[in-house]
């Protein structure tokens, strides 16, 4: 059963106490952002602690609370001037959090976050004892702190963006409103000057950043947990059999509609390109069947006879 | 009495009681749980308790005298406080990014108040404006899996292999992985018996505790039993040198860590030193730049490419 909702105002209220006990003048904005509380209903929480305290429940036994121009001291709180222990919810929640981050790779804080998430957890010893949570391998990240800035800053970056699907690459303005890790690549969501749109970028795809000095105003578009992939109206349904060796596609890539055939497993892979699939082809070999379309053998025909003119 | 009130009043009482309080006493000194019946009171009290322990907070029982007559209630003041453990300035800024982070593990952000009480006001005050990177993981059954390795539980499944049929499997829980964004259990496989890694989004519906699990083998490591897919270019075992088009270069220096400029030719293409597998996984990077790459040396490796190209085109 999960806590009720006073219950969670409570839990709160425990570390948001401490912490104003320890920085004194915390604006409720402030509280607001680093406790993910909105400041009318943090006032209103704080306005009951005035009433409560200690028995007899006099003026000498409670709570002191005062809020002036939107800051906040309390008083008359000792017993409360230290936090809650984390609950195994929250640590894990930080631990794993901050585990999704170390696997994504590249980030510029990623050595004092290992060590932080190591103090944690010889801390939290009862908590997260036996854990082993590690961070597997990951992928080159590209010019992901350049991006991060130009969205701290909201500049304009000027890019050259190599896309594989195309396979060229193009230079191009964009505003970036978010940074996302999504399933080992780092996003960046802009609005496309080339194209006069919102988009993703992979972030390790760009090949340089520059900044431009000109600000933008945000568009507010969406920023993580959105679709990575987006249907488009010239999707074909690229249908391939898998051989044992080829099985990883299946895990790696969006598939739908797996079928065990033989032993083989057919998979449908639907994409707006089939330059990147002939790639693919290419990569796993003859472990991979196309079934479907036809031209995509061809495409991918003509790119081994391209590259096998260099072996000549 | 308010609710948030009267739980208030609960925690601050048994947290400065010198010795447990039973019932009675607690109501009397709160002024609270005073229905004329007295069991309506009673279920009062001890729905707050549960309530109050659901958010972590430690309410103990224990005798009220040293005949231990009556039981009393109180919160031991080693089990509520959070200890002090001092994080440098980078690391708070660290665990804020990752506790921020718009996405979910939303139970992180409470962490991360209750970790920042001891950080400097100047540190969280440069913090809290931030623009944060976002964090993507739709996985399910992670929260569930960390807490089966974290107490060593065996669990129950049902798992859907990569196109296989669904079973159900009981997994001694040793170790989780994120790799590449996706969540793997690593454990021994009770049916199969060998250690095993489940991506947990193949995990059809949720965990099951089934009790204690053995332990691990001493050194066990969980990343070395996840088998990585032949996407990079491999574990090296020799040195390559891969000449590149001027449009993929940058992008296939980005893609193998370690490798270095030769030369860049006149005709503009790269000549790269890249660390390689003497096997597939290599092969297969290569080939997958299509005619933009061309494999130099080696010179077995060059015609064993040269080789496995031919075959691919005679299969389409």
């Amino acid at each position: 059963m999960p806590p009720s909702k006073v219950a969670r105002r409570i839990e709160r209220l425990l570390a948001i106490v401490p912490y104003v006990i320890r920085h004194p003048g915390t604006t409720l904005e402030e509280l607001g952002r680093l406790f993910d509380v909105d400041p009318r209903s943090l006032t209103k929480d704080l306005n009951l602690l005035f009433v409560t305290g200690l028995p007899p429940y006099d003026p000498g036994n409670l709570i002191e609370v005062d809020i002036e121009d939107g800051r906040v001291w309390i008083g008359m709180a000792d017993y409360f001037q230290r936090p809650v222990r984390l609950t195994p919810a929250e640590a894990l929640a930080l631990y794993l959090k901050g585990t999704v981050f170390l696997g994504a790779q590249g980030l510029s804080e990623a050595d004092a976050l290992r060590s932080a998430l190591d103090k944690l957890k010889e801390h939290l010893g009862e908590t997260l004892g036996g854990l082993q949570i590690e961070a597997g391998e990951g992928k080159p990240s590209g010019p992901l702190d350049a991006v991060r800035g130009a969205v701290e800053r909201r500049e304009t970056l000027e890019i050259d963006y190599y896309s594989a699907s195309r396979d060229e690459v193009t230079t191009r303005r964009i505003d970036p409103e978010h940074v996302f890790s999504a399933l080992g690549n780092w996003y960046a969501v802009a609005w496309d000057h080339l194209r006069d749109g919102e988009r993703l970028f992979r972030i390790d795809r760009i090949r340089e950043a520059r900044r431009t000095g000109d600000p933008f105003e945000p568009r507010g578009l969406a920023g993580a947990g959105r679709p990575l992939y987006t249907p488009t109206g010239r999707d074909v349904a690229v249908r391939l059999r898998l051989g044992p060796r080829a099985r990883w596609v299946a895990e790696y890539y969006e598939v739908d509609d797996e079928q065990e055939v033989d032993g083989g497993l057919e998979v449908t892979l639907p994409t707006p390109d089939l330059a990147w699939v002939a790639k693919l082809v290419l990569r796993v070999g003859t472990d991979v069947e196309v079934l479907d379309p036809p031209e995509l053998r061809e495409t991918a025909r003509a790119m081994a006879e391209e590259a096998l003119a260099r072996y000549a | 009495m308010e609710p948030l009130e009267r739980l208030l009043k609960l925690v601050a009482l048994l947290l400065n009681a010198p010795r447990p309080l039973t019932f009675d006493e607690i109501r009397d000194e709160m002024g609270a749980y005073t229905q004329d019946d007295r069991d309506v009171a009673k279920r009062q009290f001890e729905r707050d308790k549960d309530d109050l322990r659901r958010i972590g907070i430690p309410i103990e029982t224990g005798g009220t005298d040293v005949y231990e007559v009556e039981v009393g209630y109180h919160i031991p003041k080693e089990r509520y406080y959070l200890p002090e453990i001092s994080f440098t300035p980078e690391e708070i800024a660290a665990l804020f990014i990752a506790a921020h982070a718009p996405g979910p593990y939303e139970e992180a952000a409470q962490a991360f108040g209750k970790l920042a009480r001891d950080a400097d006001t100047a540190v969280i005050s440069g913090l809290v404006d931030r623009r944060v990177p976002g964090l993507d993981d739709s996985s399910v059954n992670v929260m569930d899996a960390a807490d089966a390795v974290a107490r060593r539980r065996l669990v129950r499944f049902a798992y859907r292999p990569t196109g296989g049929e669904v079973s159900d499997r009981e997994v001694d829980a040793w170790g989780l992985v994120c790799s590449r964004g996706a969540w793997y259990l690593v454990g021994r496989d009770r049916s199969a018996e060998d250690v095993r890694s489940f991506r947990l989004s193949r995990i059809v519906e949720g965990l099951e505790d089934a009790g204690d699990a053995e332990a691990p083998p001493e050194r066990f490591d969980a990343r070395d039993r996840l088998r990585s897919g032949p996407w990079g270019v491999g574990e090296p075992q020799t040195t390559a040198t891969v000449a590149f088009s001027p449009k993929v270069a940058w992008w296939a220096r980005d893609q193998a860590p370690g490798s270095t400029v030769v030369e860049t030719r006149a005709d503009g293409w790269t000549v790269l030193e890249v660390p390689a597998s003497t096997d597939e996984s290599f092969l297969g990077w290569v080939r997958a730049f299509g005619p933009d790459a061309e494999l130099l040396a080696p010179e077995d490796l060059r015609r064993w490419l040269a080789g496995s190209l031919e075959e691919i085109r005679a299969s389409l």
